[in-house]
């Protein structure tokens, strides 16, 4: 019981400190938001059918979900390794019982509160304004816990590396960009060279993608389990790696 | 008494800079022991050490007759220096998060109390004052009930209200049997606070022991102090009164080894030889003396932040 009720505390601090930073809160939720506006709605696709945004709204629904799964994590938790770190709360953690890897549970577990809400959000946007079909699939929910946990782990790696602030938000945002676009959200393969196809196989967010999809628009439930399991294996060594990483000494 | 904390041999270099040089101490259960020395002295480092956030390059620490990394967490109430928590949260708030890492804790609302932080209680973190922030840190250093209080300046930043009240809330613990170990740069907190006294300079610890016993060995003498307009002019010869030296600066006369009882006779010797007091202070030497002459500082004997519980001031 002591392990959870650990977990609890951190988590529920964590919660009441992201709830206050009013900024923080709306531009996790607006980010994505922009985004399905922008590329939902806004762009059209060319008069030759080729190009960017040419698949069915429903193609891209994943990709979306994705934008929130990716970004989310990767900045809130290296953001909050880095500024755990500079007020001295690690240190202080480091004589209580909590363990780092307590630690990494209780803010994934408030990041996998928060992107299920955005992914939600996103979700009911997406149909709402492209008219998308987007079947309701229960196996979003295990990619997006799996999700949340990989990339809460990668952003755990990335505050831990960088020695500020403002360093783990631009390691981030230099991992984020390129795997957002390569990796089967918003891109199709078809859109790629041949030669450069297999190098979005080493996307983790390929796997994210593909299931989501699979899930929600192709139908293949095959294939989402497939990739659901891929997601979940990388989810495993990333949060290990991220916990062994997140500092408890000067 | 048990030893409750053990320092053996730490050694501690940041690239090129020893921060902890073969430094060995121990404090018993029960016991309060302040750690003295100028800034970058290794105080926070042998902290670190003994808390298990820094590894020693050599030598071993334990607590409890364990490693600082095996130790029972829940015995432990660490404060570092910069100690920072979430700024959003309030120190209520704060209060119940670190208290929830712990199987078993204090009541959050009397450690608000105990700490002076009940009136604020609900007013974030990062709007507090800086006393009333250090005072919140010390409640969550508080929170598990430890056995063992090692604090990183506890009093820093902190008014002399707030000092009190954070010198008599770890007196209190002190007396209920908590073993505590603090850094302080306040030498009359460490005089008043610790059962023993231990000062660091350059990384090694230079001395250690009770205040009394290092005043005796390392203090010097007493000080009768007058101010006058031409110090050169007193005539000393024929005094009658038994001192070690004496001093002259520009406007004052400085008697060392005068007790207290030869205030008068120097006064009246030197009234006798045209010279007029226009001030008068004698001092006992305290741990600040020892602290300035055994880390070399400078320090001007007229100046005004002398301990006043030492220093008895006579109207001329």
């Amino acid at each position: 019981m002591s392990r959870v009720s650990r977990v609890r505390a951190e988590a529920v601090a964590a919660w009441h400190s992201f709830l206050r930073r009013r900024t923080a809160v709306f531009f996790t939720f607006f980010f994505p938001l922009i985004l399905v506006v922008i590329f939902g709605a806004l762009v059209r696709t060319g008069a030759t059918g080729g190009g960017l945004f040419t698949e069915p709204a429903g193609y891209y629904a994943a990709g979306y979900v994705a934008v929130v799964v990716l970004f989310t994590p990767l900045s809130r938790v290296g953001s909050e390794v880095a500024r755990t770190r500079d007020g001295r709360r690690f240190e202080k953690l480091a004589t209580t019982p909590l363990t780092r890897t307590e630690w990494l549970l209780a803010h994934t577990a408030v990041n996998g509160v928060i992107i299920g809400l955005a992914a939600l959000a996103v979700l009911v946007l997406v149909v709402g304004l492209t008219g998308a079909a987007v079947a309701p699939s229960p196996l979003l929910v295990p990619l997006v816990a799996a999700g949340v946990v990989l990339f809460c782990g990668v952003g755990a790696t990335l505050g831990a590396l960088a020695d500020s602030q403002d360093g783990a938000i631009s390691a981030s945002n230099a991992v984020a960009l390129p795997l957002l676009f390569l990796s089967e959200t918003f891109v199709p393969p078809s859109l790629l060279p041949a030669w450069f196809r297999p190098v979005v196989d080493l996307s983790p967010l390929t796997y994210f993608s593909r299931g989501a999809r699979a899930a929600t628009h192709t139908g293949d439930i095959g294939v989402a389990l497939t990739n659901l399991a891929v997601l979940s294996a990388l989810a495993v060594v990333a949060f290990g790696v991220g916990a062994a990483l997140v500092p408890r000494t000067e | 008494m048990t030893d409750t904390v053990v320092a053996d041999g730490l050694s501690k270099s940041y690239g090129e800079v020893q921060a902890l040089s073969d430094v060995s101490l121990s404090v018993a259960a029960g016991e309060v022991v302040a750690l003295l020395g100028p800034n970058g002295a290794g105080k926070t480092t042998l902290v670190r050490a003994l808390a298990g956030t820094t590894p020693p390059d050599t030598g071993s620490a334990t607590l409890f007759d364990e490693t600082p990394s095996e130790v029972d967490r829940a015995r432990l109430g660490v404060l570092p220096q910069a100690f920072d928590p979430p700024g959003r949260l309030t120190p209520r708030e704060l209060l119940r998060y670190y208290g929830g890492l712990y199987d078993e804790r204090l009541p959050v609302e009397a450690t608000l109390e105990r700490v002076g932080v009940a009136d604020v209680a609900d007013t974030a973190y990062e709007d507090l004052s800086g006393g009333q922030r250090r005072r919140t840190c010390l409640g969550i250093t508080l929170i598990n009930d430890p056995d063992l209080l090692v604090l990183d300046e506890p009093t820093a930043s902190i008014d002399p209200a707030g000092r009190r009240r954070v010198r008599e809330t770890v007196a209190e613990l002190a007396s209920a049997g908590a073993t505590v170990l603090l850094t302080t740069h306040d030498v009359a907190e460490a005089e008043r606070l610790a059962d023993r006294v231990g000062l660091l300079v350059d990384g090694e610890l230079i001395a250690e022991g009770a205040p009394a016993d290092l005043v005796a060995e390392h203090g010097g003498d007493h000080r009768f102090v007058v101010e006058c307009e031409r110090p050169g002019d007193a005539d000393l010869a024929g005094l009658g009164v038994d001192v070690d030296r004496v001093e002259r600066t520009p406007d004052e006369l400085r008697v060392y080894g005068a007790g207290v009882d030869d205030v008068g006779p120097i006064v009246d010797h030197l009234r006798a030889a045209g010279v007029d007091p226009t001030g008068l202070s004698w001092a006992r030497p305290g741990l600040e003396d020892v602290y300035l002459a055994l880390t070399g500082e400078t320090y001007d004997p007229s100046g005004s932040d002398r301990d006043t519980e030492t220093e008895r001031e006579v109207s001329a």
